[in-house]
């Protein structure tokens, strides 16, 4: 099951799928903000969310679960 | 059996393939940022129809007989090669709406120039504020480049209702005689194409070059015809001084001083007369085919090729959010010859990339910013916080350093891509010599003898902008290119507004007053902020030479390039280059 994965640690500035939403591959589905900057998490696999690991504000650090999808 | 082939062929003829073709995914997700960058692009080219359009009717011009200088331009100028300059420029906000000057690069008979001639649908070409500086960037650009300067001379003096903005200090409209004399004494050519009348310093702007070449209708004098009628002695303008000066207009019969019969007759100044104004172009075209030239094969490293990768790209790749970052290898890669590139040191200093590409099968060298988040970089900052792509660190400012270095060793001239925000701040970064180095950088720059030319593709800010060859670099830069994405400013306006308002928020709060005021005169200042940096204003400014398409960067960067290896004053064998060797190690 593909996980998205942090990249950087930051805040969870904005969720833009719910679970259940089908997704394709690049598409936008969550915005970082660390450092003054936009890091936006693109689907790196077409696939339906099955589970949101975190919600708008939290923080993260490298290599937490962001999305899941199947 | 004879066997040719281009220098250094290992090296450069087929060098390391970057960036890829965009997927389907990206180019559906950048559609928006597409219409972005065409709601800049259409704000510019109505700036600069409106520019065009300064002026009385271009018809008026036709109707008796003339051209306007788009006109001449397009006669003149080799098809598909004008590179415009300083369209949009007009720092005093000229009622003109321009500085009556309108100037460029291109090739005329194939060989590369820098363009300048006045708007004779503007005062008839009268100095006008903001002009002389204009002249001189195009004058240094004419030295930096060491091609011919042509001038399209249609100059009716001093706009003299508002001469204190033109005529006296250091650089006011005198200053470009002297800069004539200069590329004359450097042994740069000027070649004059005169039309209209030209008294005074419109007169001065006729003698100073080089060769002069005028249609049957010009003139060029010390003063014009009014001037000769001197001083009223009274110090004012009464009723009688009045009558006198209807009855002396009325009369008068003279002609225009320094005419044709004058001045191709007599003095013998102009080298040719033509009765067409086709004539004084094709003239010039003449002229121009007896400068001198290299072919390209001399300095070629490679054949000509495009890009692999499509330019219209580049609306898709380059974020309108100045938040946002993305990969600019990518944005390389839709630049260079074949989408090659040789970098230098990838892994030091990763914050900016460096190396050597092809143009037109020349040999150049770009440097950049790279964008995003590099974790556990800087080495310095010891896991404090992590890299950030448009910031400088010690080892990026080291390596452009070094970089430069050997590119004055090399000649090779150097395209700047800055999308900048800052050298990084700090205890830190003041004990890791980040002050030192970012000078360093400029003493590396100055001591090439280098032409650069830079873009800010988005982002110019802080110290920065100054340190990647921004047009401050006034002995190297050529030209500054602006795109529709580009923002230049010393900060952020919130970070602007947050430094010049934190006290007064805190004494404000620690009184217990309302703190809406101070709210609003800090959204102001970012407002202030956001409409003094946009693309239209920087080049308005004068902070870029000219917003470009993203679609059109190759064109400048090819004019750039042709035109530094047209007549170079030095010269580096290419088989006794070291940076190649250095980069293969």
């Amino acid at each position: 099951m593909p996980e998205l994965i942090a990249p950087i640690a930051g805040n969870v500035w904005k969720i833009l799928v719910a679970v259940g939403d089908k997704v394709e591959l690049d598409d936008e589905l969550v915005i970082l903000e660390a450092l003054k900057m936009e890091t936006p998490i693109y689907c790196d696999d077409a696939g339906t969310v099955t589970a949101i690991k975190v919600k708008e504000g939290d923080a993260v650090n490298e290599e937490d679960v962001l999305i899941v999808i199947d | 059996m004879s066997r040719k082939q281009t220098p250094l062929r290992p090296y450069f003829e087929k060098m390391a393939e970057i960036g890829k073709e965009l997927r389907e995914g990206e180019v559906r997700r950048s559609q928006a940022n597409v219409e972005l960058v065409r709601e800049q692009e259409e704000i510019i080219a109505k700036e600069i129809l409106r520019v065009k359009n300064a002026g009385i009717p271009a018809e008026k011009i036709h109707q008796r007989g003339g051209m306007t200088i788009h006109d001449r331009l397009e006669y003149l100028v080799d098809a598909g090669t004008w590179s415009p300059l300083h369209s949009l420029y007009n720092p005093n906000d000229n009622v003109e709406g321009c500085t009556g000057v309108v100037n460029g690069i291109g090739k005329i008979e194939g060989k590369w120039a820098v363009i300048i001639g006045f708007d004779n649908k503007v005062m008839a070409g009268a100095w006008i504020a903001g002009q002389a500086e204009n002249i001189l960037m195009v004058t240094d650009m004419a030295k930096r480049l060491n091609v011919p300067l042509v001038w399209l001379t249609n100059c009716s003096g001093v706009k003299l209702m508002e001469q204190e903005t033109v005529y006296a200090g250091r650089r006011s409209s005198g200053a470009p005689f002297y800069r004539h004399a200069d590329l004359n004494h450097l042994g740069i050519p000027i070649l004059n194409g005169i039309y209209g009348t030209n008294p005074a310093g419109g007169g001065y702007q006729g003698i100073s070059p080089t060769i002069l070449l005028a249609h049957d209708k010009a003139n060029i004098a010390v003063g014009g015809a009014g001037i000769v009628g001197g001083m009223n002695p009274k110090g004012y303008i009464d009723e009688e001084a009045a009558q006198a000066l209807i009855e002396g207009t009325k009369n008068f019969k003279g002609k225009v001083p320094g005419r044709v019969e004058t001045h191709f007759d007599q003095t013998a100044y102009f080298r040719e007369v033509h009765d067409t104004e086709q004539g004084v172009l094709d003239g010039i075209k003449d002229y121009m085919r007896m400068m001198p030239a290299y072919d390209p094969i001399m300095f070629r490293v490679a054949e000509p090729a495009e890009p692999r990768l499509t330019a219209t790209d580049l609306n898709m790749l380059l974020p309108a959010n100045q938040k946002r970052p993305y990969d600019a290898i990518q944005i390389l890669a839709r630049l260079t010859d074949n989408s090659e590139f040789m970098e230098y040191r990838p892994e030091y200093g990763r914050e900016v990339f460096a190396g050597i590409a092809k143009i037109d099968g020349f040999p150049v060298a770009f440097i950049g910013n790279q964008q995003g988040v590099f974790p556990g970089y800087p080495d310095y900052a010891n896991g404090e916080y992590p890299g950030v792509g448009g910031k400088h660190y010690r080892e990026g400012l080291i390596k452009q350093g070094e970089f430069v270095t050997l590119c004055g060793r090399d000649n090779l001239p150097i395209i700047w891509l800055q999308d900048t925000t800052g050298i990084d701040v700090g205890d830190l970064a003041e004990e890791a010599e980040l002050l030192a180095l970012g000078q360093s950088l400029v003493y590396s720059i100055e001591q090439t003898e280098l032409s650069m030319m830079c873009v800010v593709l988005r982002k110019g800010t802080a110290a920065a902008h100054y340190i990647m060859c921004g047009p401050q670099a006034n002995n190297n830069n050529a030209f500054t290119l602006g795109t529709p994405l580009t923002e230049i400013n010393v900060m952020h306006g919130e970070t602007a507004a947050a430094a010049s308002y934190a006290r007064r928020l805190v004494k404000e709060s620690e009184a217990g007053n309302d703190l809406a005021p101070t709210l609003e005169k800090m959204n102001q200042m970012i407002q202030d902020y956001k409409d003094k940096s946009q693309p239209a204003y920087c080049a308005k400014s004068g902070f870029v030479d000219e917003i470009v398409s993203l679609t059109d960067l190759r064109k400048y960067i090819q004019a750039f390039t042709g035109a530094n290896y047209q007549n170079p004053r030095s010269i580096t064998p290419v088989h006794q280059m070291l940076l190649p060797r250095i980069i293969k190690g």
